[in-house]
């Protein structure tokens, strides 16, 4: 099952976006810590509600222990500055998968196992990714699996 | 007689030694049976045409197999790489080993390193030499220890008795694993559960094929995933069923649930495979390292690992080892540096094996040690086990070394042990599983391993297994479990490490919880060893922990014992 999501990052006048926030990992990390603020759910639960009286009261879903695009934008930006551009990046790439289901992230993951899909699949869901989630850093990642696939003769046939 | 049929006495004292079981064989490089100098390992260089490497150690683009092409798009500073090859290798193992060099200083310079060239600066340096790096290299300044909590029989109550005092003796990481895969969901709510009785916000994981330990890790039931293994080799990685873009993919896969991760690869594991096409174990191993760097993942598990009787095998196979744990936190990750899986019949060399990376720290030691006896690791045996408990605490206090651990009297240990249990009992319970009853729950208290416990019904604990996966049972689950049975605490501690996925804080490089509940990682506590008298040593409360043993005498009163 697949579904159209709909939390691309808008830039609203007014709303603070993850690029905006002004950030330094000397002071600002652990963000849990010392930003608890910026820190949201998915759901758009702040973290200092998901207390133990909260989850005995039944307030509290797995979907609510998830983390955010937007948190993981700001982790991003951390580690950036930290100097780990790739860890930075994994984490944008992160932020993008939020919005797919488990069962779509790990069929996407075997469908990227050697001679596991041919060319054109590996386009569609690159095009899929892109059209359907924004996600245009994964469907990158994907274009570029197919592309090495193909010239190391690992697609499927 | 002849002389040459007859033996001495002293070659047959010496035959009787355990080292001479170990398996040594002779250098073999045309097949990869070589620990770090092959003539067969290419000459660094790199060529660079409009912000693209175009020659990767003597090889064109056109003729990169995908690990070349990931490390050269990925991995390598395209903006670094031309000056920083030009530094003689000798003169970076100078820059690894100066104090007066920072942290900082190397990794301006081994960010634009080729496999190769990264090689060719550890040929340079001996073990002493390494570990003086290691030391300055390691990523999180306060080093960890990570253990192994896995039962013969599969056994949850064990696994959650072990895991509790391998908790409470001071370990931030436990892992667990199977012998029969169906039990995976038990064994791991187990070891979730018993690893906050001892210390709170001790991280778990449960060793399973990829796919299966993501949607546990989704789920809650697992806090982190290490066993996402990399290969050296193109056809190797195609047999391990993966590539480096499945591998970053997953990830992000990770990264994207909140859920810290790290990959696994060491040297040997291409030359077992069949498939390492002449290179030494070293130079494979090399470029598993950038693979991960270059997937944007925090940190590996290396040091041969599960490969560790090859290289082992081989001369300066254990030198390799080291400098495969120095380029991992040379190159900014984090390393859990191997000491894990069996190694030596001989005590001698199981102890030599493990002070390279015991005596410089690692951000885990071990990765892990085993909590339980030798016979209930399903890892294939660690290199140290809950036997060596004592072994360990002595050394750490002899050398002023911190590796982790702590000696903890018996009443403590029996109480947790039994804590563990009984509040696994009340998860159960609360999850409608097979009953654990009294009498296992007072067996697991004073058990050393599963031959000391009472068998369960397997049949029923794989239903239920089952039943866990198919009803969707999640780590908030085990909360409500914890608290219905009284367990307060431990839920507490459970939310706060699930709560974690939220912040996401323990994505970044070498991240721990310390009992504090505090995020640690290389972040907030970076190495910053710069000589004598810095970095971390270990002192006040800590040091004064690490001087308790089993036995010590009061220096007062020879008769009385302080422990």
């Amino acid at each position: 099952m697949q579904r159209p999501c709909n939390v691309t990052p808008l830039t609203v006048p007014g709303v603070t976006t993850p690029s905006q926030v002004d950030l330094d990992p000397g002071r600002d990390y652990p963000l849990a810590a010392r930003r608890p603020e910026l820190l949201k759910t998915p759901t758009g639960k702040r973290i200092d509600e998901l207390t133990m009286e909260a989850v005995l009261a039944g307030e509290v879903a797995p979907e609510d222990l998830r983390i955010a695009p937007e948190t993981l934008r700001l982790q991003a930006r951390i580690a950036e500055q930290s100097g780990r551009p790739q860890l930075a990046q994994n984490f944008r790439r992160a932020a993008e998968l939020t919005a797919l289901p488990d069962e779509l992230v790990l069929s996407i993951y075997n469908s990227l196992r050697p001679r596991a899909s041919t060319k054109q699949q590996l386009t569609d869901i690159a095009d899929e990714l892109e059209s359907a989630y924004s996600a245009t850093l994964c469907a990158a990642l994907v274009r570029e699996a197919a592309d090495v696939y193909e010239r190391r003769n690992i697609l499927a046939s | 007689m002849t002389t040459s049929a007859r033996r001495s006495k002293r070659t047959e004292a010496l035959e009787q030694r355990p080292v001479n079981l170990d398996g040594f064989v002779e250098e073999w490089p045309e097949v990869g049976m070589v620990a770090m100098d092959s003539p067969y390992d290419p000459e660094p260089g790199v060529r660079v045409e409009n912000g693209v490497i175009v020659e990767l150690d003597g090889k064109p683009r056109a003729e990169f197999d995908f690990l070349d092409q990931f490390i050269a798009d990925h991995a390598i500073d395209v903006e670094a790489t031309e000056q920083a090859m030009a530094i003689p290798a000798v003169d970076i193992a100078h820059l690894l080993i100066d104090p007066r060099a920072t942290r900082k200083d190397v990794l301006a310079v081994s960010r634009g390193l080729t496999p190769a060239k990264l090689l060719e600066v550890v040929k340079t340096m001996n073990v002493v030499e390494m570990m003086m790096a290691l030391q300055k290299m390691r990523a999180r300044r306060t080093p960890a220890n990570q253990a192994h909590a896995t039962s013969a029989r599969d056994n949850p109550v064990q696994v959650a008795a072990d895991a509790a005092e391998a908790s409470l003796r001071g370990f931030r990481e436990l892992e667990t694993t199977l012998g029969v895969v169906r039990y995976a969901p038990l064994v791991a709510i187990a070891l979730q559960v018993g690893a906050q009785a001892g210390t709170p916000g001790v991280l778990t994981q449960c060793a399973l094929e990829e796919a299966t330990e993501l949607e546990l890790g989704m789920r809650g039931i697992t806090a982190y995933a290490e066993t996402i293994s990399v290969y050296g080799t193109e056809p190797v990685f195609c047999d391990g069923d993966d590539t480096p873009w499945s591998k970053a993919f997953l990830a992000s896969a990770y990264a994207s649930r909140g859920i810290k991760m790290r990959f696994t690869s060491g040297t040997g594991s291409e030359v077992q495979m069949g498939n390492a096409e002449g290179k030494s174990m070293l130079y494979l191993e090399i470029r598993c390292i950038l693979v991960t760097k270059g997937a944007g993942v925090q940190g590996l598990q290396n040091g041969s690992i599960s490969c560790i009787g090859v290289p082992g095998a081989v001369p300066a196979g254990i030198r390799a080892v080291l400098a495969e744990n120095l380029i991992a936190s040379m190159v900014d990750l984090e390393c859990a540096s191997g000491n894990d899986q069996s190694f030596s019949h001989s005590d001698m060399r199981r102890v030599a094996r493990l002070l390279p990376q015991l005596l410089p720290g690692t951000d885990f030691v071990c990765s892990g040690y085993s909590s339980t006896p030798n016979y209930d690791n399903m890892f294939a045996g660690s290199n140290v086990d809950a036997e060596d408990y004592d072994d360990w605490n002595v050394l750490q206090r002899d050398l002023q070394v911190d590796g982790g651990l702590r000696h903890v009297p018996e009443a403590e240990l029996l109480a947790v042990r039994n804590r563990a249990a009984r509040a696994l009992q009340g998860v159960f319970a609360h999850l409608g599983l097979p009953p654990i009853t009294d009498k296992e729950i007072e067996a697991v208290t004073y058990a050393h391993g599963s031959k000391d416990l009472p068998p369960r019904d397997v049949l029923e604990d794989l239903k239920a297994a089952q039943s866990v996966m198919d009803r969707g049972v999640t780590g908030l689950d085990i909360v409500k479990g914890l608290d219905a049975a009284g367990f307060t605490d431990m839920a507490h501690s459970l939310l706060a490490v699930l709560r974690q996925r939220v912040s996401g804080d323990l994505l970044h490089t070498s991240a721990i919880l310390t009992p504090e509940l505090e995020t640690l990682s290389a972040v907030n506590d970076t190495n910053d060893y710069a000589g004598p008298g810095t970095g971390y040593r270990p002192s006040g409360a800590r040091w004064e922990e690490m001087k308790r043993l089993r036995h010590v005498v009061s220096a007062q009163n020879p008769e009385q014992e302080v422990g």
